[in-house]
């Protein structure tokens, strides 16, 4: 059996590589992009820790944490369609400015 | 053996595809990429004894978040991003200095013995514990109020998604109502040939026909009214 600490290097390693996206992209889709892949690193976190625990609960926060994020991929692309058609770009540094 | 065969495979694939992510500069190619990201944590998550978990990963994320993101980038054509220069150049060699010290702590930390004795994580017993029953059992006995604020919480994302994403209509641009005989009368034959526009400040005669042009209107209402209110009661009486 693999020991614990393997899996949470390799979340440890994907949460790091997502967040370094999110610094140094520009596009917001790709930005976009890169949360979820920190949410898939925390829910790896999640099931190892209760596979390695034998307790449902990690699993069940997983299952959670999945609906947040789809509801969150609803509403991150309908913000980023709004900022699209106001400004024909998703460059987030031109978008810098809370108006029209 | 096969076990950390099958760890080191999709592990190293699902790092890669993360790099890939990050570094690819169309976002198309990034979303393939992401998809392979959460294939290779499904297979992960079997080898974690998940299947339910495997299974929900590859609907709702591969399938369905993921289609998702696609559709938006094809509907918005985005363009690649543009090379443009470094502007925090000289933190560089900050950051590596930095991550080589990070890197270098955490390798200590765990190649430390002795400390507070370990968790025994090696072996794990057959169980339930992935299985759809007891996620389902847990999920409707002891979490079913997170579960039911989840369906609010799904419910507000569709129309906070809605109310963003709808194309908001531009003020209609409504016609003047016409006034048969009032306006004419009052404000001379070429008020009607006027542009109607923007009253410049400090233009009182525009401002003034406004004002009766406004008044007239009011009084017309008011009388259309008291005559509509008046007729119905003769026609009752």
């Amino acid at each position: 059996m693999i020991p614990l600490s393997w899996y949470l290097a390799l979340s440890a390693v994907l949460f790091t590589i997502g967040v370094t996206g999110v610094i140094i992209r520009r596009n917001a889709i790709q930005m976009f992009m890169c949360i979820e892949l920190m949410l898939n690193a925390v829910n790896l976190t999640f099931v190892a820790f209760s596979t390695y625990f034998q307790d449902v609960t990690g699993q069940l926060f997983v299952f959670i944490v999945m609906t947040v994020a789809a509801a969150e991929a609803a509403v991150g692309l309908g913000i980023i369609i709004a900022i699209f058609r106001n400004r024909e770009s998703l460059d987030v540094d031109e978008a810098n400015i809370l108006k029209l | 053996m096969l076990t950390i065969l099958l760890f080191i495979l999709f592990g190293g694939m699902a790092v890669g595809c993360a790099v890939a992510v990050v570094a690819q500069r169309n976002p198309l190619y990034s979303a393939i990429s992401l998809v392979g990201v959460f294939i290779s944590l499904a297979c992960l998550y079997m080898t974690l004894a998940a299947p339910f978990i495997a299974a929900v990963q590859i609907i709702v994320y591969a399938g369905a978040i993921m289609v998702l993101v696609v559709f938006v980038i094809m509907l918005l054509n985005v363009e690649e991003e543009a090379h443009r220069p470094l502007r925090l150049r000289y933190l560089v060699p900050i950051a590596v200095a930095l991550a080589a010290i990070l890197i270098a702590e955490a390798a200590f930390i765990l190649t430390l013995r002795g400390g507070p004795e370990r968790v025994d994580t090696t072996g794990v017993p057959a169980s339930d514990v992935g299985l759809t029953a007891s996620i389902g059992t847990g999920l409707f006995t002891e979490y079913l109020l997170p579960f039911e604020v989840t369906s609010v919480l799904i419910l507000m994302a569709l129309v906070g998604a809605i109310t963003l994403a709808r194309r908001t209509l531009a003020p209609a641009s409504t016609p003047e109502p016409e006034f048969a005989g009032a306006s004419e009368y009052v404000l001379g034959e070429d008020y009607a040939s006027r542009p109607t526009g923007v009253i410049q400040p400090g233009d009182t005669e525009a401002t003034g026909q406004a004002m009766a042009r406004m008044h007239i209107k009011q009084e017309e209402e008011a009388m259309r009214a008291k005559h509509s209110t008046t007729g119905e009661e003769e026609g009752e009486g």
